[in-house]
């Protein structure tokens, strides 16, 4: 049964691989971020494939999606949805915003203001909203994918460490590989390519993956190494703040959803290592603004420095 | 590139101040009043820029300091003071730079200069206290040293200073090494250095009668080891010059006789052996118990005619010599025509009643040497008084002692009684010397202080030879048989050099005790570490046997490999981990043979993706290591792990390592 499982998030992988060319390691980790239920942070230049990839998944996952475009007058409202007035019947009617959906995707996030932004955050992390005293839940699986553009571009609000931890991923898809790209151009419109994939999981057998996740097996020695690895981000002198246990968590799930997107039972090292960078990637900080101390560079240091067998 | 500019952090600079501050206060001994009130105000400038109440000063007032120091220094030192003079330059050098502390290079400056001037208070002084400022100076520069590297974000008063103590703790036995065995190389130049003259109870010269208030010193004279039990303190004669001339008014040394030996000796007891410690005296003259054998193992000394130790050259720093006398004894059974002239001269005109006294008393005691004597001896006892404060007294001073005052000190008797015993024709000389001492029960020596100075007579006796009397013993025997100190505790001209002497609270008790103990571990100071150099070469060839330099080599290597040894595993030792599973332990070893064949794992490699690279580089071997692989993966990361597994890994980890 979870074999079965297992093989039909591996088809969907291959079938969002037809949209989103070259790009395998990407689409895994959006699918384990899915899996694990966490919200996932697009960061890369505009027209790099951040939309289609939203788009991509809902599809794919047979999810019902929105869209919303973050802009600096944007407010929290035109998200959440708002009450009116209807003078027919006389009483304030809820019009749900764009959060009532089951793929959110937040284009250009850091677009738009602190205020917005929190809203979308906080809704996020309760997976419901609060409007006009009155509570409304989310639909599940609720999965936002938010696009930002790098920070050093002009006319962003990047987003602070506190809410760059709602996320449980971030990653960047970066430029294709010449050859891809040049099927990319003979291909033709994406749109109609996005519109003519299938639906390969259904909502409830996405619901039932990410209980059988929980049971893959993580052994004492992995939880030791992970341990180091957190510690060494805490300890070295090369991060100003280490990963937090919330962050510790998110990564033996990662490591956990990823161990069974490959038809594992157990969780291996490469498991661990593969997430640890769209992981903790946005959750520390180099102790010194140094040009060229990415987290990227940190990341490889941190797993070139920790021993995988004690 | 260009290196940037290192601002360093604000506990860096107080920690300057605190090196300064500590490299200073030794110094404070010999230092001209001014030089440290200047240094304070230029803390206090910088405490003030500290505070950031004060800017950096402009370049005008640096110059115009600069000029004050200079001016200063010129003013106060001539060329005579050339080492006080450079030392000062450097701790006002020092004060200035306090003010232009910046960027990581003006500290380091600072520092360096600090470590030298922290030593050079040796130059000056070498007592123990002095050193255990010098190595807390020493700590505290290396604290600045450590601050000026702390990164300037990150104030931490205290990390500097442990990180200091970490530092040089374990230099401390490579120091004790290297000063018991490091050869002691004579000096290759050497600094003129300055010396204010010397305070003693001794002089060429003694004139009685020109003295009319006696202050004395509790200085240090020297210091006395025995290597048996010391002499009963009635036998504590330290014997320094001869007075054999007198002039009327004062007696004084003969001229110089060296081509002379010694006057014969016949000891009737056997000899006492001891090591003196002389403090430094800018004189001649050398100390040894009544009655040197010979000048024994004396490197400078020559034993003069009347059997004092002489050096050749004036006594400049602190000597150690050994000796051996003997307390029983005959000296100088013979004399001749010459020198029984010389023993018996007065001049005819001078301290007329005295002679004329003595020729009554000789007459009377039937011309017998002996009764004459004891004659002298009862009048004195009789008739006189020990006084620390004796009448000043005029022309024909020994007849105004004899007749008129019968007041004084150990110099009038003993010169009065030489004077009566030459008058009467009897060869009668003055010693001047040292008597009694202090006894430190602690280290075991005795202390002889510059107010134990002492003045007694020699007669010549026919048949006995030069006999020691001590007319101040028929006076005041307690001067002879306890010490001076205890005799005139109320006398207020005893100690009146130093009204605040601490010898005067500490003459019983617990003080008593405290400030023996004191002089006993100063005492141990100066012998052994001080004086160190004269016992090396004893010391080293007890513990060594004979010496050579390939045997100090290895003195030297063994124990100091023996303690870095001790540091590197003290760094480096912790990270090996004991391995006590089997499988684990034989895994580790294939990893190190692996790794010495130039394919060593990388830390972010699992055994997996490891084993999967090997088995690129080693076809052959693919297969046992994919197996290995997939069941340390079962064992390591999977569920079910079973005995039989862990068995037939190790098997297989075994059968690589063979294959290799």
């Amino acid at each position: 049964m979870s074999d079965l499982l297992a093989q039909k998030f591996q088809n969907s992988v291959d079938e969002l691989g037809k949209v989103l060319l070259g790009k395998e390691q990407q689409i895994r980790l959006a699918i384990t971020c899915l899996l694990s239920g966490g919200h996932l942070l697009i960061e890369d230049l505009p027209g790099m494939g951040k939309t289609t990839l939203a788009h991509s998944l809902a599809r794919v996952f047979g999810l019902a999606d929105k869209r919303v475009q973050f802009t600096s007058d944007m407010l929290p409202a035109d998200i959440l949805g708002v009450s009116v007035f209807e003078a027919a019947t006389g009483q304030f009617r809820f019009h749900p915003g764009p959060v009532f959906t089951q793929v959110l995707l937040a284009d250009e996030i850091n677009r738009t203001t602190p205020k917005t932004q929190s809203a979308l955050l906080e809704a996020m992390e309760e997976g419901q909203v609060t409007q006009d005293g009155e509570t409304r839940v989310l639909p599940t699986p609720f999965f936002v994918i938010a696009t930002q553009n790098p920070v050093t571009q002009y006319g962003t609000f990047p987003l602070p460490e506190s809410q760059l931890d709602r996320f449980l991923m971030r990653i960047a898809l970066g430029y294709p590989a010449p050859e891809v790209e040049r099927r990319l151009l003979t291909v033709g419109d994406t749109r109609q390519q996005i519109d003519s994939l299938q639906t390969m999981v259904t909502v409830q057998e996405l619901m039932q993956a990410q209980k059988v996740i929980n049971e893959v097996h993580a052994s004492s020695s992995l939880i030791d190494y992970l341990q180091r690895l957190v510690q060494y981000t805490r300890e070295g002198s090369g991060f100003s703040s280490g990963v937090s246990p919330r962050g510790a968590l998110a990564l033996l799930r990662c490591a956990r959803s990823w161990a069974w997107l490959e038809g594992r039972e157990h969780v291996v090292p490469e498991d661990l290592q593969r997430v640890l960078e769209p992981v903790i990637g946005h959750r520390i900080r180099p102790a010194e603004d140094i040009a060229g101390h990415t987290s990227t560079r940190l990341v490889a240091e941190l797993l070139s420095q920790v021993d995988v067998m004690s | 590139m260009k290196q940037p500019v290192q601002q360093i952090s604000r506990a860096a600079v107080v920690w300057q101040l605190v090196a300064f501050v500590a490299v200073v206060v030794p110094h404070l001994i010999w230092m001209p009043f001014w030089i440290p009130l200047f240094c304070l105000a230029m803390i206090a400038c910088r405490l003030m820029i500290h505070s950031g109440r004060w800017s950096f000063p402009h370049w005008s007032i640096k110059l115009l300091l600069m000029l004050i120091t200079a001016a200063g220094l010129l003013l106060t030192f001539d060329k005579q003071s050339l080492l006080s003079g450079t030392v000062s330059l450097l701790v006002l050098g020092l004060s200035l730079k306090l003010l232009e502390i910046y960027h990581r290079r003006d500290a380091l400056v600072l520092i360096y200069v600090a470590y030298f001037v922290a030593t050079t208070i040796f130059l000056f002084e070498q007592e123990m206290w002095v050193a255990l400022l010098c190595f807390i100076a020493i700590l505290l520069v290396t604290a600045a040293l450590n601050s000026v590297w702390q990164d300037p974000q990150r104030i931490d008063y205290k990390r500097p200073l442990v990180q200091s103590c970490r530092v040089l703790f374990p230099a401390i036995p490579l120091m004790l090494l290297l000063f018991l065995l490091f050869p002691r190389i004579e000096p290759l130049w050497s600094v003129q250095l300055d010396r204010s003259a010397a305070v003693t109870g001794l002089s060429d010269t003694m004139a009685p009668g020109d003295i009319s208030q006696l202050t004395r010193s509790g200085a240090m004279a020297f210091r006395v080891v025995f290597d048996g039990e010391p002499p009963p303190p009635a036998q504590r004669y330290w014997r320094a010059m001869v007075y054999s001339q007198f002039d009327g008014r004062q007696w004084s040394q003969a001229s110089l006789q060296s081509s002379q030996s010694a006057e014969s000796l016949i000891t009737l007891s056997e000899p006492l052996e001891y090591q003196i410690i002389q403090e430094r005296t800018g004189r001649n003259w050398m100390f040894a118990l009544d009655m040197p054998v010979s000048s024994g193992q004396v490197t400078d000394g020559v034993l003069t005619r009347t059997r004092t130790l002489e050096s050749k050259s004036t006594i400049e720093s602190r000597l150690h010599y050994r000796l051996q006398s003997s307390t029983a004894y005959q000296l100088g059974a013979d004399l001749s025509g010459d020198e029984r002239a010389r023993y018996t001269r007065i001049p005819a005109s001078s301290n007329p009643r005295t002679q004329a006294l003595s020729e009554q008393l000789w007459q009377d005691a039937g011309q017998q040497p002996d009764r004459y004597i004891d004659a002298l001896l009862g009048l004195f006892n009789r008739e006189f008084t020990y006084t620390l404060q004796p009448p000043r007294m005029e022309q024909h001073s020994i007849d105004q002692f004899m007749l008129e005052h019968q007041r004084g000190f150990c110099e009038h008797f003993a010169g009065a009684f030489a004077f009566m015993l030459r008058a009467a024709g009897i060869p009668a000389r003055v010693v001047g010397g040292y008597q009694g001492g202090e006894w430190n029960p602690y280290q075991g020596y005795l202390l002889l202080r510059q107010y134990d100075a002492h003045a007694w007579t020699e007669v010549w006796l026919e048949g006995e030879g030069w006999v020691r009397i001590d007319p101040t013993a028929a006076v005041a025997p307690q001067r002879i048989e306890q010490s001076l100190d205890s005799l005139f505790a109320d006398d207020p001209g005893f100690l009146a050099d130093n009204p605040v002497s601490a010898l005067r609270v500490t003459r019983s008790g617990v003080m008593l005790q405290l400030r023996l103990y004191y002089e006993g571990a100063n005492f141990a100071w100066h012998r052994w570490v001080l004086h160190y150099q004269g016992e090396q070469e004893q010391l080293l060839r007890n513990w060594l046997g004979e010496l050579s330099p390939l045997r100090m080599i290895l003195a030297l290597m063994l124990p100091a490999s023996f303690v870095l040894g001790w540091v590197a595993w003290m760094q480096l030792g912790q990270t090996a981990t004991i391995r006590r599973d089997p499988v684990d332990r034989a895994l580790h070893r294939l990893l190190k043979r692996l790794a010495k064949k130039g394919i060593p794992r990388h830390p972010e490699e699992s055994l997996q993706a490891y084993c999967a690279r090997l088995a690129q580089e080693r076809p052959d071997l693919s297969k046992p290591l994919r197996q290995m692989a997939l069941l340390d993966e079962q064992q390591r990361y999977g569920q079910n792990s079973s005995p039989e597994h862990r068995r037939e890994l190790l098997e297989l980890i075994r059968a690589c390592h063979r294959s290799l």
